[in-house]
């Protein structure tokens, strides 16, 4: 250890102190257990610092000259058993996406995790998140796929374990169930694809040459790659884990998953494909595109349905990262064709996206996860009126609404304008295919932008305003200070971003030098977001900082005429037209449900709704009850996962009595034709 | 300095003739159908008088309601600065840019349907979920179509497109420009809340949707949110005819400059959005309600065409 420290360079000791301040979380988490009340605060308070000091290890990494910065090498005698940690800029840019979300969740968490307190071992609980944090790092940092593999998979296991945290739940169990399998499933395929990536290269190091492997291999090795990482970050059709699993864990671990482990696979694709396989065929961007197209639709229309806060904002998730995905998309395919300024943009919207998902949605998670602690509920149908009952919540989750909405002034807008550029540059002459996809792009960028206004205003509309649906909701209270300043920091950093985006795009543009070498800083310049179209030479510009003054002075100038013309403000209280009917009740407002109908009939073919009415009594017109059902077919589990899960039931039943007899006689005889088979091999070998 | 002085004049010629666009649809449908209709200024009074009155408010709303009409007149205001009405000189100090424009319309929106949501009323929530699906569903294709000129013109600045269309001499005569404008008439229709889409003028909530939004509003909250709607409704005219319509590269034969091109081109682009609003005007005569679940087909032919102006210029070739 001490040798690391001298290896490296300032940046190397700070990041050796927060990995030693996380396992010290981790260690005190578990001696503390008895104390809960203490256990937290030690724990959390550890996270906090070790968050810090890892912020300033990326700010420095990104900032110094020196591209790679190797922290920790151990070469064993066995070539691919090596550790090897390094820091280079794309790291340094998710470590640093990391660290600020770890560090508003940690001060949240404090105030959060009380309500285990009595009911569950917080210990455990304490030493799963800052074991999770430290893999997740390590799956960043490691220069060895080796290294990287045992870190996927420690994460993996890790975060199955917060998911199933609250065991006694049936439900919880059952997601937890459905993610490991999931999970090992896309880690299969990125086996595989180390094991040709070694048996070409005869090497596992991420930072070598490809150029030993064939062509054809890189095609596959593309294909296993994208399901591996695909299935981590939740795209459809392998994302089906995600909607249960993320609600399921305790909400500041949602946020950690939903903030930043889907975004290891962003890293593990930008890593492996684009940086060490190379692009080499436009169809791996397309089939990136299209991945991107068709969960950016699909995520936004089921968020749209849901009435359970945790699970809208998980599908949303498979929204964003498929927004991610067309940027990423965009990117492969520009480097496919030489396009270098079209993949930098592209890049950087995919990136830029990335931080804004990882405030935002961690944000919002955080927001569900008050909304949580103060009523006991998650289902939409059995809140309402928050906004009286915290006010401080309301505002903040207002305004994580409005940044994943990509309302300006907020951040959501940056990255979604910077998408939106690289589409536009990204249509040339001369690609019928690639244009009439970029354009189909678009579009379903503009009805997800749409759609994901829509269920925000469906979320908190339905929570916050109106009438409080039930006890529960009535009887909220506003959480403790500390978990608002958890929330008010990544509400506070998405404002920022979204008025002063250059200070991230100069960043971004180290990033990039540093790990594609393409620069995007000629085309932002004057200090205006200016974008390059490469069809023109003038620049596209907007600057959401002047927005928000216009913003600011008309409201003002409005407040001022209407005070000249009308006088002061006289306002009389009364209650909502009732149509002079009897007084209107919370059961008379719109619901979660009739929120998303109108939209839920319009896009039938996706959703197939169902209704089915029961009703009991012998009179037709006045029976005794009825009761209105209605759902959406899952259409992913019942057409392509029913299917292989019982195509792999049937398969394993006959082995069960065909081929697993458990006559000792048939054992033998597969003995021998193994044998058999062994000998030949080799004479033939 | 003079990009403040622009923007202003800019602001305030959209905001005063706004009301004015409602008002010509009104008489013009008035006298279709042989009434002799409210005054043309109509609209003008109403806004006064509804200034001077005193606000009723639920008890069940909070300060998003109180908020909402200040950031819908906010939003709408901000969007006109993007639309030039008239040949300005230079490019304005920021130049609008049409992704931007939507984002900022999309900001009035979420307040106006939140709003709708925060007084508990039946018809608030009835009216923001219906916005919900006709935003949904004709979003796509307002941007194809704004795509589609931005990438003809190699800009998504909105001053410099119609730049672009003012050099390109008559647009219309261009098959692109045909289905973009087509499909932006359609657009705006369902935008402003017309007649087939959604119907203005009545209180009926098997057809409201914006009225059914702002139902609990009075006094100068309604104003507000009355003005906001008819400044959305002339940004979105705008639009349309000083992208398919171009009038600047008039101004420039008669070798007009300065204070005098300025005054004339205001002119002649008040008399194209006089002739819009009665194009407005006679379609909803001629057209009935649409059932709401006929909207996604009209969405859908929206998109259709717009999709195809991009085809035809940039798979089919030129």
């Amino acid at each position: 250890m001490l040798e690391a420290f001298h290896n490296s360079g300032g940046q190397g000791t700070l990041f050796w102190v927060s990995i030693i301040l996380y396992a010290a979380a981790a260690i005190f988490s578990l001696a503390l257990m008895k104390n809960p009340k203490v256990c937290t605060l030690v724990s959390n308070g550890l996270c906090i610092l070790a968050s810090v000091f890892g912020i300033a290890t990326s700010i420095i990494d990104i900032a110094i000259e020196k591209i790679h910065t190797d922290l920790y090498v151990f070469q064993s005698a066995i070539p691919y058993l090596s550790v090897d940690i390094r820091l280079d800029r794309l790291s340094s840019f998710f470590l640093l996406c990391l660290s600020v979300l770890v560090l508003c969740v940690s001060i949240y968490a404090i105030g959060y995790v009380s309500h285990y307190f009595g009911k569950r071992n917080v210990g455990v609980l304490h030493f799963l998140y800052a074991a999770f944090i430290l893999s997740m790092i390590f799956v960043m940092t490691s220069g060895n796929a080796v290294f990287f593999f045992v870190a996927w998979e420690a994460m993996a296991l890790l975060s199955y374990f917060l998911v199933i945290y609250e065991s006694e739940k049936e439900e919880n169990v059952n997601a937890g169930r459905l993610y490991i399998i999931m999970t090992h499933i896309g880690t299969a395929f990125l086996l595989i694809a180390f094991m040709i990536m070694f048996s070409y290269t005869r090497s596992f190091d991420m930072f070598g040459s490809s150029a030993a492997i064939p062509a054809f291999a890189k095609n596959i090795m593309f294909v296993l790659f994208l399901l591996g990482f695909g299935t981590k970050a939740g795209v459809v059709p392998v994302h089906i884990w995600l909607p249960y699993a993320h609600p399921a864990a305790p909400s500041h671990v949602s946020a950690l998953m939903s903030g930043i482990m889907i975004k290891t696979a962003v890293y593990g694709l930008l890593r492996f494909v684009f940086s060490y396989l190379g692009v080499q065929n436009t169809w791996w961007g397309v089939a990136i595109l299209v991945l991107g197209i068709v969960s950016a639709l699909m995520g936004v229309a089921y968020a749209f349905v849901e009435k359970n806060i945790k699970r809208l904002l998980a599908y949303s998730s498979i929204e964003n990262i498929g927004i991610i995905f067309i940027g990423l998309g965009i990117a492969f395919i520009a480097k496919a064709q030489g396009n270098s300024l079209v993949c930098g943009l592209a890049l950087a919207a995919s990136l830029f996206h990335c931080l804004n998902h990882t405030l935002f949605k961690g944000s919002l998670f955080l927001g569900a996860g008050s909304v949580h602690f103060a009523s006991g509920t998650k289902n939409m149908e059995e809140l309402g009126g928050l906004i009286k009952r915290m006010p401080v919540t309301a505002v903040l989750f207002l305004c994580g609404a409005l940044s994943i909405s990509a309302i300006v002034p907020f951040n959501g807008f940056i990255s979604e304008w910077l998408t939106y550029q690289s589409l536009f540059a990204n249509i040339l002459p001369g690609h019928a295919l690639i244009n009439i996809l970029t354009i189909l792009s678009v579009a379903v960028l503009a009805m997800a932008g749409a759609l994901a206004a829509a269920s925000f205003i469906k979320l908190f509309g339905i929570s916050f305003l109106g009438l409080p649906r039930s006890e529960r909701a009535s009887n909220a209270v506003e959480v403790p200070g500390v978990m608002n300043v958890g929330m008010g920091i990544l509400v506070t950093l998405c404002l920022a971003v979204g008025l002063f985006p250059m200070a991230v795009l100069q960043m971004l543009d180290r990033v990039l030098t540093g790990f594609a070498g393409i620069s995007i800083l000629p085309q932002l310049k004057n200090g205006w977001l200016t974008a390059f179209s490469p069809l023109s030479i003038s620049g596209n510009a907007v600057s959401p900082a002047v927005i928000a003054g216009v913003f600011a002075g008309v409201i003002l100038a409005a407040l001022v005429l209407i005070r000249i013309i009308g006088g002061k403000r006289r306002e009389r209280k009364v209650g909502t037209w009732d149509c002079g009917f009897e007084s209107l009740n919370a059961r008379t407002q719109y619901s979660a449900t009739g929120f998303s109908k109108p939209v839920k009939i319009a896009l039938k073919i996706l959703f197939r709704p169902s209704r089915v009415v029961k009703t009991e009594g012998d009179l037709v017109y006045h029976p005794e009850s009825i009761q209105y059902l209605v759902g959406i077919e899952p259409i992913f589990e019942r057409y392509l996962y029913d299917p292989i899960s019982k195509l792999a039931r049937s398969i394993s039943h006959k082995i069960k009595y065909s081929v697993q007899t458990g006559s000792i006689h048939a054992y033998l005889i597969y003995i021998l034709l193994t044998v058999l088979i062994l000998m030949f091999y080799n004479r033939i070998a | 300095m003079m990009h403040a002085v622009y923007a202003l004049i800019q602001i305030i010629v959209i905001i005063l003739a706004a009301p004015l666009v409602n008002g010509i649809i009104r008489k013009v449908k008035a006298l279709t159908q042989k009434r002799k209709g409210a005054p043309l200024l109509q609209m003008y009074f109403d806004l006064f008088k509804l200034l001077k009155k005193s606000v009723v408010v639920s008890d069940v709303a909070s300060w998003i309601f109180r908020a909402a009409p200040y950031i819908a007149i906010a939003s709408a205001v901000a969007a006109s600065l993007f639309v030039p009405v008239a040949t300005w000189p230079e490019s304005q100090g920021y130049a609008g840019d049409m992704i931007l424009f939507v984002s900022v319309l999309a900001l009035g929106r979420f307040f106006m349907m939140l709003a709708a949501l925060d007084t508990a009323s039946t018809f608030g929530g009835m009216g923001s979920s219906r916005e919900a699906m006709i935003s949904a569903l004709i979003e796509p294709s307002l941007l194809v179509t704004l795509f589609t000129v931005a990438l003809i013109a190699k800009s998504t600045s909105i001053f410099q497109i119609m730049h672009f269309t003012a050099g390109v001499g008559i647009p219309l005569l261009h098959p692109v420009y045909i289905l973009g404008f087509a499909a932006l008439c359609t657009i705006i229709i369902a935008e402003t809340s017309r007649v087939p889409v959604d119907d203005p003028s009545t209180h009926l909530e098997l057809t409201m949707v914006h009225e059914a939004m702002i139902l609990e509003y009075s006094g100068r909250d309604l104003a507000l949110m009355e003005l906001s709607a008819s400044i959305r409704q002339l940004v979105f005219i705008t639009l349309l005819v000083n992208i398919y319509v171009p009038h600047d590269q008039m101004i420039a034969l008669y070798g007009l400059s300065g204070f005098a091109a300025i005054a004339v081109s205001l002119f002649v682009y008040l008399i194209k959005v006089v002739l819009v609003s009665i194009l407005i005007a006679v379609i909803e005569v001629h057209a009935v309600k649409l059932r709401l679940f006929s909207i996604p087909n009209l969405a859908a032919l929206a998109f259709i065409v717009s999709f195809l102006g991009f085809i035809q210029y940039f798979v089919l070739g030129r």
